[in-house]
């Protein structure tokens, strides 16, 4: 559905490439500083990107009745939610994993942690369309801004974990530990803020 | 108490006792910290902004525990009250992580000679602080407040995931702040003399908070059921009488 208007997922991934430009920009082409920064720059891009593109994901559905029918069907709404989540993470966020080893390149991150980053991103990114859906549902029919400042403080814990990742790759030590924290969190994260985001869909119709 | 009217009249009878109570308790802990405690020897006389910064942060947790409670119960059994307390906490408990913000920051200027340092627990305070702002802009947003409240309850909810993160962010991560003066399972690591009255002061605050919170409740109430028999009754009462 969502790969018919090609706003849908080229805008993120735009401004994802964008934002990731502008850092070498403000700060200075120097390769050793640029370096320093890429795995926080890449991950900061992601996320915001990420949310954005989330952002609207309800509002659509609300206009042409479609909301109505997760309601009305005879499967639990909160599955409903999850696939449409899935299916939104699958267009915008798996674009934005893939621009991000462009992003690698560009930035300069140091060799051989393209891989915790890509495993962390995933978790990510993922989690952030999660809540970004639980902020879209909560604003629902209100300021896109709005939905971001929602959610933003929420996205932390989601942020320390990712640069705590990448900052043991890059000193060469373990990371799997704060992998599986992540992964920890997404699995909670699912049911739960699925759950969420349906009581607070339910919200908007009274 | 889960009546409206019945709360109103409860508290105001309630409120003025519980007022002086935490006055008193407030301002007996902090002279008793402020003027009697004994020195520190390596801070000196700057420690004493703990009196007032440590009870302040430890209201500014559990105002959040106890949002995130009351946002679960109003989720679950979409108890009114529950909803209006939750709102009625939420600015309150943004006060208190301001002033432990604040006061914590005046301490670090001599002492760790900067106003502000990335260490784990400042930062997620900080958090803790956008948690509440977002929760207030949240609901001045929706007009029905009914809805507002339920709305609310919901980040409520979500955002007790990070409260742990600040409780334990001291032991992940070794840095500047020092842990917690306070444990239910050990004993305090400093003297008597100084945890007495701070100890006093933790209770002072958290009588003021319930009677802020008690307060705000009522102007809650009074301001959403203005359309009622029983608020008009009430006031035309207390006119005449």
């Amino acid at each position: 559905m969502a790969f018919r208007k090609s706003a849908t997922y080229l805008t993120p991934l735009i401004f994802f490439l964008v934002v990731i430009t502008f850092f070498p920009l403000a700060l200075g082409p120097q390769q050793s500083l640029l370096s320093a920064l890429a795995p926080g720059v890449i991950w900061i891009s992601a996320l915001l990107a990420s949310l954005l593109a989330v952002e609207g994901i309800f509002s659509e559905d609300q206009r042409d009745g479609t909301l109505d029918q997760y309601f009305l069907s005879n499967e639990p709404a909160f599955l409903l939610v999850f696939a449409k989540v899935l299916c939104h993470w699958l267009v915008c966020g798996a674009p934005i994993l893939l621009a991000s080893i462009f992003g690698s390149m560009i930035l300069y991150l140091p060799d051989g942690v393209l891989i915790p980053l890509l495993f962390s991103l995933f978790m990510g990114t993922f989690f952030m369309s999660l809540l970004g859906a639980l902020g879209a549902a909560l604003s629902l029919g209100k300021s896109a801004i709005l939905s971001a400042v929602i959610v933003l403080p929420f996205s932390i814990p989601t942020l320390l974990m990712g640069t705590a990742i990448m900052a043991s790759a890059i000193n060469g030590q373990d990371y799997s530990g704060y992998l599986s924290i992540m992964g920890a969190m997404l699995a909670i994260g699912i049911p739960g803020l699925c759950i969420l985001t349906v009581e607070a869909i339910l919200l908007s119709y009274e | 108490m889960g009546s409206p009217p019945l709360f109103y009249q409860w508290a105001s009878a309630f409120l003025p006792w519980l007022g002086v109570l935490a006055i008193i308790t407030f301002t007996v802990g902090l002279f008793w910290g402020l003027g009697f405690a004994p020195t520190d020897y390596k801070q000196g006389d700057v420690y004493r902004i703990i009196f007032i910064h440590v009870p302040s942060a430890i209201l500014g947790q559990s105002i959040y525990l106890m949002m995130a409670v009351f946002g679960f119960i109003s989720m679950v059994w979409r108890a009114k009250i529950a909803g209006m307390l939750l709102i009625a906490a939420a600015p309150i408990g943004a006060g208190f992580t301001l002033i432990a913000l604040v006061t914590g920051s005046i301490w670090g200027k001599p002492t760790w000679g900067t106003w502000w340092v990335w260490d784990a627990r400042l930062t997620s305070t900080l958090i803790l602080f956008f948690l509440y702002m977002t929760i207030i802009a949240l609901h001045s947003s929706i007009e029905n407040k009914t809805k507002a409240d339920r709305t609310i309850s919901i980040l409520a909810v979500l955002g007790i995931t990070i409260v742990p993160i600040i409780k334990k962010s001291v032991d992940w991560w070794q840095t500047l702040h020092q842990p917690s003066t306070f444990s239910l399972t050990s004993a305090p690591s400093m003297t008597p003399d100084m945890y007495q009255p701070l100890l006093l002061c933790v209770l002072g605050f958290y009588l003021i908070f319930i009677f802020m919170l008690t307060n705000g409740l009522r102007a809650e109430i009074i301001s959403r059921e203005r359309d009622k028999n029983w608020v008009k009754k009430q006031f035309l009462n207390e006119e005449i009488g």
